[in-house]
């Protein structure tokens, strides 16, 4: 259905640009919550680019203010190295951030193309892929990454994204795959075709803008997917200490802080928590929006 | 809230009920005259149902002091390595040149089954004991404070001589060591001619070489035994496992068995300490050993209804240790800058607030035992309080220059200082945390990296892969095995049948990578030699060389001694009272449960 619309936006000269920007105003005017979405999940972006910035390379710790409880100065306490919680939060959003943002990458960019090449290939390649596909898809995610854990430190974020990106793909495939092919029986790709233009041309400017709202969407979900599993990760302790990262603060309050047993330790468990939760919320209410502006049956309403 | 807290308590009182059987008479709680004993094996996370009771496998269900019993249960002494409670032996006599001990067994000593415990059993013990290589039953040519001979006077008299080759003034502590097992049960796993094997794998040649090869191959034999059903020697024996929790009831054959107060004891299952913090702060266990935990946590602890924590004396200090084949380490005087620079009192705060005592200075030995053995040289050494103007001026005489803040390598290279500790020492990690803060503002960058396990890391420290890493020290109380930590293996002086022999840096272990040489008060001195000499020499040969070997340590800083441990031990007095306070009773060797040793004195009473 919005395989009709899209391509013209696509195509569009720059009153129809206008227009589309008009719509994703009104779109996210119509819910406000929207709007919080969209400003949560800019604060986390600028937080991750920018945030580190603002601390100095090694934060500043106090041994007399060891697992403090919220306070005026500490928002969020302290952790058990007398440091503020907030600004651990905030040190490790660039790990957290990059590392979903590069999975997020890799999972549309290689589920994109192949469920692309196969729907539309049809055939042999089709056959070759999908069975990669459905074996890639036979392979349990986190006992794999548990092994990898043992010969792999994943000190770096992108090493990290790398591997969950190469773990997340297949999904995306698959769905692109079944759009794929039920949208090359359309009339405007056999338009597309009895006018002679290329492949590339049909695949790129004809299908493509078809399905970016789906595939923004599956973006915006692989990324809170990957932060799951990176902070899963990190929280299960098999996974080098030393990262700045959301799921360290976790393992570190539980086991090294005793949050489960003393209060004061609250603080810091919940403030990366509380982070993953607003991220969540934020990227969940911006899918809300981008449904309803690339939706025509929603925006119609 | 008081609702849900009623019916947990029906529910383990109906638990109680359910697992009382063998006709063992239950009286849980706080009832007089026995109930139910809670604690945990703080050696052993993880509760294996399926692994037998048995004390050398790795996973056995055998928990020493409760259903295994000890020749007899070792202190840890201040300066004393062969001072122990009578285990299943009463009383023994050491030859005053260590040349032998002469063990007398409990007379009324039985096995769980109603059959005596015999002076044949304990010979027995010794042969499976030969199969996984102990300190006093070792089958290694030379080895310091092996036996010679194993004799079987009478029935409850067991003679055992030192070979005085190489002889050790902690052999009686090694024969102590031994867990006693019963030959009627075990039999199988030794073969007949096993004694004429010993004999033969004494000699030299290609025969003895054999004859070392097959017994060690019983030791496999032996970890994989699984007795039919637990017999046990000591006060109480294995009724069952489950995942959960293991069971022991009381063993009416008991020698001591009027005085053992509980009719049964329960270990819980647990995996990480903040398990065991949980189960301590409700209040739930008995007893627990030494568990690292922070303040808070401690505070919550100790606020539980009957809760105690006694501190006692643990002959272990941590250090920071270099490998000094890297640059900077080499150089004295980094070492020396970073000694200044490192406020212990700080890592210990953060690090082990309730387990430890910030060392007041490095000498190789806890403080507490340099006191009772160099307590005039103690004074002497240069106790490295913080001070930064110190710092500067020694790592300038290392070469070291300060650029923008930062302290650069004499060549001008960036220098980063890389801490590695094992990721599941908690205490360890947060001290390196604390270390590298403290040393970045200092203008010293560093980084902290951690290892999967312990086993690893020792493995990767020993071949040379890490800058600076923890090293437990000072293991006391042989002034030997004191000083062996640093001076040792590990800064390679190897000490084969009595002779020390020194490999240099990066070979044979040697991964500290020391001067062969130290100059103390004007004079050079061999470290791993003198130390060499401490595995002979009595106690009063051993202080002077002990003083040259603690300002040794002071002076060159192989490591900088941080912190020293505490032994906590956590108790809870509303089941039972009776607890030691005496600093002796609380040393206890390694492995050894101190609740089964103090339930089996009859120290431990029931609340009436």
């Amino acid at each position: 259905m919005s395989a009709t619309l899209i391509p013209e936006a696509a195509s569009a000269t720059g009153t129809i640009r206008r227009n589309f920007w008009r719509g994703v105003w009104r779109v996210m005017k119509r819910k406000p919550s929207r709007m919080a979405g969209v400003i949560i999940c800019a604060g986390f972006a600028f937080m991750g680019v920018f945030g580190p910035m603002f601390y100095p390379g090694n934060l500043p710790g106090d041994a007399n203010q060891i697992t403090q409880p919220p306070s005026w100065a500490h928002w969020f306490g302290t952790d058990p190295q007398g440091r503020d919680v907030l600004a651990l939060v905030i040190t490790g959003s660039r790990y957290v951030l990059l590392c979903a943002a590069v999975t997020a990458v890799i999972t549309v960019v290689v589920g994109t193309s192949l469920g692309l090449f196969s729907g539309f290939k049809r055939g042999r390649w089709d056959t070759v892929l999908m069975r990669i596909t459905d074996m890639k898809l036979t392979i349990p995610g986190l006992p794999l990454l548990l092994v990898l854990a043992t010969v792999w430190k994943f000190g770096s974020p992108i090493q990290m994204g790398l591997v969950l990106g190469l773990l997340g793909w297949g999904g995306v495939a698959r769905a692109v795959r079944a759009q794929t092919l039920s949208l090359r029986e359309r009339g405007f790709i056999e338009a597309a075709r009895g006018l002679g233009l290329s492949t590339r041309h049909i695949v790129s400017r004809e299908l493509l803008p078809s399905m970016a709202p789906y595939i923004a969407m599956n973006m915006l979900i692989s990324v809170t997917g990957a932060v799951y599993a990176q902070v899963g990760l990190f929280f299960l302790g098999v996974l080098p200490y030393e990262s700045d990262n959301w799921g360290v603060m976790l393992n570190l309050a539980v086991f090294q802080a005793g949050a489960m047993i003393q209060p004061n330790a609250l603080g810091y468990l919940m403030a990366p928590l509380l982070a993953i939760l607003l991220l969540t919320l934020g990227i969940v209410l911006v899918v809300d929006a981008m449904d309803e502006i690339f939706n025509p049956r929603l925006r119609e309403e | 809230m008081k609702r849900l807290a009623a019916v947990v308590t029906l529910a383990s009182l109906a638990a109680v009920t359910a697992c009382s059987g063998g006709g063992t008479t239950n009286q849980s709680g706080s009832g007089g005259g026995g109930g139910l004993f809670t604690t945990i094996d703080v050696n052993r996370p993880g509760l294996e149902p399926s692994a037998p009771a048995n004390p050398y496998a790795p996973k056995g269900n055998s928990f020493v002091g409760y259903n295994a019993m000890n020749i007899a249960w070792v202190n840890n002494h201040l300066t004393d390595p062969n001072q122990a409670l009578p285990g299943i032996a009463a009383s023994w006599e050491i030859a005053p040149d260590n040349s032998s001990i002469t063990l007398k067994l409990q007379p009324n000593a039985k096995w769980s089954d109603g059959k005596s415990v015999t002076a044949e059993d304990v010979r027995f013990s010794i042969g499976v004991a030969y199969t996984q290589g102990s300190t006093a039953f070792s089958t290694t040519p030379g080895a310091a404070g092996a036996a010679a001979e194993v004799t079987v006077v009478d029935n409850t008299t067991v003679k055992i001589t030192q070979d005085m080759a190489n002889p050790s003034p902690k052999f009686a502590r090694g024969v102590f060591d031994t867990i006693v097992l019963p030959a009627h049960v075990w039999s199988s796993v030794l073969p007949a001619d096993f004694w004429d094997k010993l004999k033969a794998s004494r000699g030299e040649g290609a025969d003895a070489e054999k004859a070392r090869e097959e017994i060690l191959a019983l030791g496999a034999k032996v970890l994989a035994f699984a007795p039919p059903k637990d017999v046990s020697a000591g006060p109480f024996v294995l009724e069952r496992v489950n995942p959960g929790e293991a069971l022991l009831v009381k063993n009416k054959n008991f020698f001591n068995a009027a005085n053992v107060a509980p009719s049964q004891v329960k270990f819980l299952n647990y995996t990480g300490n903040e398990q065991i913090w949980n189960y301590l702060s409700s209040g739930k266990l008995d007893h627990s050993g030494f568990v690292a935990a922070p303040t808070d946590v401690m505070n919550r602890i100790k606020a539980a209804p009957g809760s105690e924590v006694i501190k006692g004396y643990s002959p272990v200090a941590v250090g920071l240790a270099f490998n000094q084949s890297k640059k900077p380490y080499d150089n004295v005087h980094v070492r020396r800058g970073l000694a200044y620079l490192i406020n212990r009192e700080e890592v210990t705060k953060v690090a082990s607030p309730e387990g430890g005592t910030a060392a007041t200075t490095t000498s190789g030995i806890h403080q507490k035992a340099a006191q009772a053995w160099i307590p005039e040289t103690v004074g002497e050494l240069e106790p490295y309080k913080t001070d930064v103007a110190k710092a500067e001026e020694e790592f300038k005489a290392a070469g070291l220059t300060k650029k923008d803040g930062k302290w650069t390598l004499a060549d001008g290279k960036p220098w980063k200082m890389s801490m590695h500790a094992p990721s599941g020492f908690s205490d360890w990690l947060s001290a390196q945390e604390n270390i590298k803060s403290q040393l970045i503002k200092a203008g010293v960058d560093a980084e902290v990296v951690t290892t999967t396990d312990y086993p690893l890391y020792l493995e990767e420290l020993a071949a040379g892969k890490y800058d600076a890493g923890f090293w437990l020290m000072a293991l006391g109380p042989a002034p030997y095995d004191i000083f062996q930590r640093l001076y040792g293996a590990s800064n390679g002086w190897a000490n084969v049948a009595g002779k020390v022999s020194h490999s240099p840096a990066g070979k044979s272990g040697n991964w500290m990578g020391g001067a062969e040489e130290i100059e103390v008060d004007g004079a050079k001195i061999n470290p791993g030699e003198l130390t060499g000499k401490l595995n002979s020499s009595t106690a009063d040969e051993a202080k002077p060389i002990m003083a040259q070997l603690a300002k040794a340590a002071n002076q060159d800083l192989p490591v900088i001694q941080l912190w020293d441990y505490v032994n906590n031990q956590f108790v809870n007095n509303s089941r039972f009272t009776g607890w030691p306070h005496d600093d002796e009773i609380l040393r206890s060797g390694a492995k050894v449960l101190l609740s089964g040793v103090w339930i089996q004195t009859g120290m431990i009473k029931a609340k009436k």
